[in-house]
């Protein structure tokens, strides 16, 4: 009797298990996400009549650590694949008209399942095209996949530079590499004041953060700075107090690092804690997102590296200007978009990267006037356009196939504004919208 | 007809194993043998930890430790030593093996709890030693230049060798598994496992068994942990050395019940192609962890000696098939 209630309750528990599920899933075809299923894209080849639906695979972030990051790019992509949709698609000259859908499975944040599922989608879901995963790890498993296949693959959320270094042929990568994404600052340093020689960097000690570092570090001493502490830690420091002593002992005149959003932001407001004078003060990740104003006065001054910002200022004059061709929305038509379709959420640059990589991949069949792999791998390697992204080109030597060279970082600010603290673009001067506050107060 | 009987535990075993091994050959199909893997690399792996915690008792809960070592010294000779893949293999299952003689000699004193607290240490510390440690890329990791591949006959023929290499090596595991489980040795870590200050007065030499016992079971990860990144193409401290990995190990082992050949093998493939089936599948893809847990919980408060030993308990005419 015992027995028998038991399995009742999970019996109940199970069909609630099945329940939440499928209204879980219905909540998602409410929103501007399009994520067909495996038997719906079995079907979509080509239904005939000059139309022909595109399925495109990748694996989303839905647990695990990269959750957020993963879920902002995800619906980038989506809204880009919505809009294009809803526009009727893209018309080819032969008449044939371009409609797209996605597949896509949850890769749980770990390289496990990773090249299984990019299996999956190029062979038993027979997708066209390939979007990366979110960061660079996963992404280095699934390229082995894709190119396996000759599926050409968008790589966005995936900055790490070595990823495109081993002999890779068709994966392109939109973001700007990690090799340059602190270099800006130093040149924003550089124009600020020639007094200042003594530069410390402290980083998180992972992948991306050493990846960065040790490349801004060779480009600070290429430019004639003193580096006067070189020093990790752990990801999950929350004491910054021996590193803070090793700075004061150092006495630079500026200092560069950080990893991600909480340590970043840890080792911020305890910096300001001790009161330590330097003029000059760039951390990775953190500064650029939202929250990094609860910090207060330790966030005012401080500058970040985004691989997008919705203030700056792209457009097809700015094309024009640098000779290069415009495509795709504006920026502000981004960003309305995107808080239409995601109950107001500003879109960061995870969404942002989300959304040019499907930008890129149809303006390349566009430019190739097909959906022929070999034609858009053709058009991608003569790519060279502006969008509200930034400007995307794409190395074509055998040596670094696909990475970023077009694309470069925005440094942003925090500085005092009308209703308090405001994130302000201060590198490159081009797109800048404040004078660099300098030296930090 | 005897020597029948007297096999017919690994004849079982094999044969269970033979038909999830030809599944992919004979579809031929890429997905299948992807899936395969990940269900095999799982069996090898929980069949390795069941020699260590199923025979003798103690719960290695960072086995992992093996596997990502063995991996980074293999990924080191392959990428930066242009070392075959078969060296490579042979060198980080040699490592994984000599740091289990020597952790074995140093913390197999340890009893319980203490134990599998240590094995949790020794993981973070070997994570934290590879972040530190240039000649492995320290925490940028490594990465397999594409063109390596080619040597093996391109990227498509390297997934196709690693699948039967892998097969090749559950294969070594189970019939390691079941000499030992059948032979002296195996009876004298069986001993350890039900009292150890017993075993010791009938005259079993602790310390030194059980310390073979763990070398034994820290090979083949080593091993196996070369053979995933070469296929993986790249390798990182996190992935290396993840603890949730160690604890999935014994979920599989306790699944299909440790202590036996073959629950390892029904663990390791109902786990797997349970969370397989939940990830891809439409219904369920978006809430699979949480359904993945619920079943795992009702099999643990209704099966807690695992399939194979359920069986063996409600069905005594298997018990000689069933090992």
């Amino acid at each position: 009797m015992k027995r028998t209630t038991l399995f009742l309750i999970f019996g109940y528990l199970l069909f609630a298990l099945i329940f939440v599920a499928c209204s879980s899933s219905g909540g998602d075809e409410e929103a501007a996400t399009d994520t067909g299923s495996s038997d719906t894209a079995a079907e979509s080849a080509d239904s005939g009549g000059g139309n022909q639906t595109i399925v495109i695979g990748f694996t989303a972030s839905q647990t695990g650590s990269q959750n957020v990051s993963s879920t902002r790019q995800v619906n980038g992509l989506n809204l880009w694949m919505s809009e294009l949709n809803a526009a009727g698609g893209i018309a080819l000259s032969d008449g044939t008209k371009v409609t797209f859908e996605a597949v896509t499975y949850d890769d749980e944040s770990n390289t496990d399942r990773v090249q299984e599922l990019y299996t999956r989608l190029a062979t038993e879901d027979n997708a066209d095209f390939l979007i990366s995963p979110y960061s660079s790890g996963l992404t280095a498993a699934s390229a082995v996949i894709a190119e396996q296949y000759g599926k050409v693959m968008i790589t966005t959320g995936a900055a790490s530079d070595e990823t495109y270094k081993q002999g890779l042929t068709t994966i392109y990568q939109a973001y700007t590499p990690a090799s340059r994404y602190l270099t800006g600052a130093i040149d924003l340093m550089a124009t600020l004041d020639a007094d200042i020689t003594k530069v410390a960097f402290v980083y998180e000690n992972d992948k991306f953060s050493t990846d960065v570092v040790d490349a801004a570090l060779a480009y600070a001493e290429e430019k004639g700075y003193e580096v006067v502490l070189h020093e990790g830690y752990n990801s999950d420091t929350t004491d910054f107090g021996p590193f803070i002593n090793k700075i004061q002992d150092a006495g630079p005149d500026a200092i560069l690092g950080g990893g991600h959003f909480q340590d970043g932001s840890t080792f911020a407001r305890q910096l300001s804690e001790k009161n330590i004078d330097v003029d000059f003060f760039a951390l990775l990740v953190a500064p650029p997102e939202p929250d990094f104003a609860d910090l207060g006065d330790a966030a005012l001054g401080v500058i970040g590296p985004s691989q997008w910002e919705p203030l700056a200022a792209f457009t097809p004059d700015s094309a024009a200007a640098a000779g290069l061709e415009w495509f795709g929305p504006l920026g502000e038509e981004f960003v309305s978009a995107y808080e239409a379709a995601y109950d107001g959420e500003e879109p960061s640059y995870h969404s942002a990267g989300g959304y040019a990589a499907g930008l890129i991949l149809q303006q390349a069949i566009i430019a190739a006037d097909s959906t022929d792999p070999e034609a858009v791998g053709a058009a991608l390697d003569a790519m060279d356009l502006l969008t509200f992204f930034g400007h995307i080109k794409f190395d074509t030597t055998a040596e670094a196939h696909g990475l970023q060279i077009g694309h470069s970082m925005v440094y942003i600010q925090w500085q005092e504004g009308a209703d308090g603290l405001a994130k302000q673009v201060v590198w490159p001067a081009e797109g800048a919208t404040a004078e660099t506050l300098f030296p930090l107060p | 007809m005897s020597t029948v009987r007297k096999y017919l535990g690994l004849i079982v075993t094999i044969g269970v194993l033979l038909m999830l091994v030809a599944w992919p050959a004979i579809t031929g199909k890429d997905i299948t043998r992807e899936t395969t893997f990940t269900i095999l690399l799982s069996v090898a792996l929980a069949s390795s930890l069941n020699i260590l915690l199923g025979y003798t008792g103690y719960v290695s809960f960072g086995h992992v430790v093996f596997f990502g070592l063995g991996g980074y010294v293999g990924f080191y000779l392959m990428s930066a030593q242009g070392m075959s893949l078969w060296i490579s293999m042979l060198a980080g299952g040699v490592s994984a093996g000599v740091l289990a003689f020597l952790l074995g000699k140093a913390i197999l004193r340890l009893r319980g709890g203490y134990f599998a607290l240590a094995t949790i240490g020794i993981n973070e510390a070997m994570r934290a030693f590879i972040n530190n440690f240039e000649p492995f890329g320290g925490p940028t990791g490594m990465t397999l230049n594409f063109s390596v591949y080619r040597d093996y006959g391109g990227a498509g023929q390297a997934l196709w060798l690693s699948y039967y290499v892998l097969a090749a090596l559950t294969f070594i595991v189970l019939i390691v598994s079941y000499l030992v489980r059948t032979s002296k040795f195996g009876l004298g870590l069986l001993a350890i496992r039900e009292d150890e200050d017993a075993a010791e007065v009938m005259g079993v030499n602790a310390p030194n068994v059980k310390t073979w016992a763990y070398v034994l079971s820290a090979i083949i990860p080593g091993m196996l942990g070369v053979l995933f990144f070469f296929k993986n193409g790249s390798i990182e401290p996190a992935p290396a050395f993840r603890l949730h990995f160690s604890i999935e190990m014994i979920v599989m082992v306790m699944l299909g019940g440790q202590g036996t050949v073959l629950g390892p093998i029904l663990g390791a493939y109902g786990y797997q192609s349970l969370r397989g089936f939940l990830l891809t599948s439409p219904i369920f893809k978006d809430i699979q962890l949480a359904v993945a847990g619920v079943l795992l919980l009702v099999i643990v408060l209704f099966v807690p000696a695992g399939v194979v030993g359920w069986l063996r308990q409600r069905v005594p005419v298997l018990r000689r098939a069933l090992q």
